[in-house]
């Protein structure tokens, strides 16, 4: 129960700040005043509404998602260096958005942002089945360097398919350079649709996916169907990624900053664990968001940067700390 | 022996090969009056258009793969090698932070600088008392690194203005385009000083493979010859970086590759093969880059990350068949 308002206030000071801050300060007094008693002349009204709300329910969907996400796809592997980013989701989206460019010729953000889906549920899936996560052999050192390998051949792709064709070059900087900074031009509707979709999936498979990790004999055992709910498992993953990397373009780490925060927080329940991650997550991308916005301003620093370097440190943490003898 | 003279006749055959084809295709009658008489079309095409690139194409080859197998017999473990582990984007790292920073360093220097910083930072954090899957802990150390030298470069290519942007970017995926004889005498000079350093140091690579009870029993101090190999399989990666960028997967790929195909078991022999392997491969890869798309010069490094990442990935699951991963 503390743990939980903890949680709670945490959220509400991140969303408070990223309504807040920018180049127009904002007074909680306005923020409020502009749900409730909208203006359209009050040019702070209109910042809220246009600028900073797409911004903050971009970052909502891309951290929940991203971090229940990686709680996931962790228990589902026993691995606790599993992490979308790994999986490939982010390269898997920037390949299938300069494809689709390439072929149709179109670069208009909705249509790029439909790309990114698949391409990052493509990914995902392909790397999870190469790391050996058919056979429940996902281990650390397997997965990161089925993702280190699927991340350069795609990479090289692109940057093949960008340096032949120029005009894709426009469309992929703008797609790399993406953040929460252009989410008032994504398809935020569908793509929260999408996560929620997926985030309520993974919350009613959760006690199954508890079985699963025992073990997939005890699991049998128990009743549950280990390759349906594996399945189920992943559809819930890819729902929640692809719809963050379609919002927020490629954020790397966060799935693995999340969930041994969200361990120490909710204890061992797999739902508890999720909802925290989901509000761990939020906040996560939230406050990064916010340091990288004031870190070198009037500047950004791009949040995907932000988290790679607050995650790569700590996946070298979680390295070091893996038992030996435990599932490679 | 054989497989020795095998390799060094597909080394040459590349080399013609690629001196032979693109945009103006050239034959070897032509190269050879080319060469002979020093005038004419293939002489132009000798002397400046594709002779430097592909020289220092078969350099950068030969001392990444050097490279690649010094840590792949080191650990005894063939996912070791300078790109998996970090000091090659540690390298390429150091040389943006030159460009952003405005530091009129050589190029080599600051990539050596940043190499050595990068293993350093990879075998201090991997450090742990129980020694058990210490090969393991190491490259997913290593993979840490590289993770974190990647987002450091990406965040530093931001801050530069376009056009350094678009060249940095452009050496950061490996690029061989444009290449002088300046840098084939720069990689060639580099490898001919570590090639001797290395080979000074065969005997010990060879006794610390058979294990550190044994090295230590036969005579050898295993700490210090450790170090000095680190160090030296460090700097050749840096000296095929500071040439052509990061070039992914050659220094993973050549020295199982060369084994393969000569067959040599003693580290003398596989990393003569890999030297001869790097090249083969390097060279190839910069051929396909320049005529995949008809008018267009590639970086290297996108050739050698599509044909390194199925390897990687075939290794991947050659490992996980045999348990040993």
């Amino acid at each position: 129960m503390k743990q939980t308002i903890g949680l709670c206030i945490i959220l509400l000071i991140a969303i408070a700040l990223t309504l807040g801050i920018g180049v127009r300060d904002v007074t909680l007094m306005d923020m409020l005043q502009a749900f409730i008693a909208f203006d359209p002349t009050n040019p702070v009204h209109v910042v809220i509404h246009s600028v900073r709300t797409p911004r903050l329910v971009a970052a909502l969907v891309a951290g929940a998602g991203l971090g229940m996400a990686g709680t996931v796809i962790q228990s589902l592997t026993r691995n606790p260096l599993a992490d979308p980013g790994i999986l490939g989701v982010n390269s898997g989206a920037a390949f299938a958005v300069v494809v689709g460019a390439l072929l149709t010729g179109r670069s208009d953000s909705g249509w790029m942002s439909a790309m990114a889906f698949p391409g990052a549920a493509l990914a995902a899936i392909s790397v999870f089945m190469l790391g050996g996560g058919a056979r429940g052999q996902a281990g650390p050192v397997r997965l990161a360097l089925a993702g280190t390998a699927l991340n350069a051949l795609l990479l090289s792709l692109v940057s093949a398919i960008v340096l032949a064709r120029n005009e894709t070059l426009e469309i992929f900087r703008f797609w790399v350079t993406g953040s929460l900074a252009q989410a008032d031009v994504r398809p935020l509707a569908g793509m929260s649709v999408t996560a929620a979709i997926g985030a309520a999936l993974a919350l009613l498979l959760a006690p199954r996916i508890e079985a699963l990790s025992l073990g997939s004999a005890l699991a049998r055992g128990l009743g549950t169907k280990p390759a349906r709910i594996q399945f189920g498992a992943l559809l819930a993953v890819t729902l929640m990624t692809g719809s963050a990397v379609a919002v927020a373009g490629p954020i790397a780490f966060l799935g693995l900053l999340v969930p041994p925060l969200a361990r120490r927080v909710a204890g061992h329940a797999l739902r508890r664990e999720l909802l925290a991650s989901a509000v761990i997550g939020a906040s996560i991308l939230l406050y990064a968001d916010t340091a990288g916005r004031l870190i070198l301003a009037p500047s950004e620093i791009r949040v995907g940067i932000m988290t790679a370097l607050i995650g790569a440190p700590m996946f070298i943490f979680i390295a070091r700390r893996l038992r030996p003898g435990a599932s490679t | 022996m054989r497989g020795g003279l095998v390799l060094i006749g597909l080394l040459l055959a590349s080399v013609l090969l690629s001196l032979m084809i693109g945009q103006v295709m050239l034959s070897p009658v032509q190269l050879w009056t080319g060469l002979m008489t020093g005038t004419g079309p293939a002489s132009l095409t000798l002397r400046v258009l594709r002779g430097p690139g592909i020289a220092t194409a078969a350099g950068v080859g030969a001392v990444l793969g050097v490279s690649g197998t010094i840590f792949q017999i080191l650990l005894r473990n063939p996912l070791a090698a300078p790109d998996i582990m970090g000091f090659m984007s540690g390298a390429g790292l150091a040389v943006i932070c030159g460009i952003a920073f405005g530091l009129s360093l050589p190029l080599p220097l600051l990539a050596a600088v940043g190499g050595l910083l990068a293993a350093v930072a990879v075998a201090m954090l991997s450090y742990r008392r129980d020694a058990a899957q210490a090969g393991l802990t190491l490259i997913l150390v290593g993979l840490g690194i590289g993770f974190f030298t990647s987002a450091a470069s990406s965040f530093l290519l931001t801050r530069l203005s376009p056009q350094d942007a678009s060249d940095a970017q452009r050496w950061l995926s490996g690029s061989l385009a444009a290449r002088n004889w300046g840098h084939v005498t720069q990689v060639f000079g580099l490898a001919a000083i570590l090639f001797v350093i290395t080979a000074l140091q065969v005997r010990a690579l060879a006794l610390l493979e058979l294990g550190d009870d044994l090295a230590t029993g036969l005579g050898t101090r295993i700490r210090r010859a450790r170090y000095g190999l680190i160090a030296t399989g460090v700097l050749l990666a840096a000296a095929g970086v500071a040439v052509a960028g990061p070039v992914p997967f050659v220094a993973l790929m050549a020295g199982p590759l060369g084994m393969k195909i000569t067959g040599a078991r003693q580290p003398g022999g596989r990393l003569f093969s890999a030297a001869v392997t790097g090249a083969i491969v390097t060279v190839l890869a910069d051929l396909a880059a320049r005529s995949v798309v008809p008018g267009l010069q590639l970086p290297v490094g996108v050739m050698t990350g599509i044909l390194g990442a199925p390897y990687l990935l075939w290794l991947l699951a050659r490992e996980m068949e045999a348990g040993d991963l």
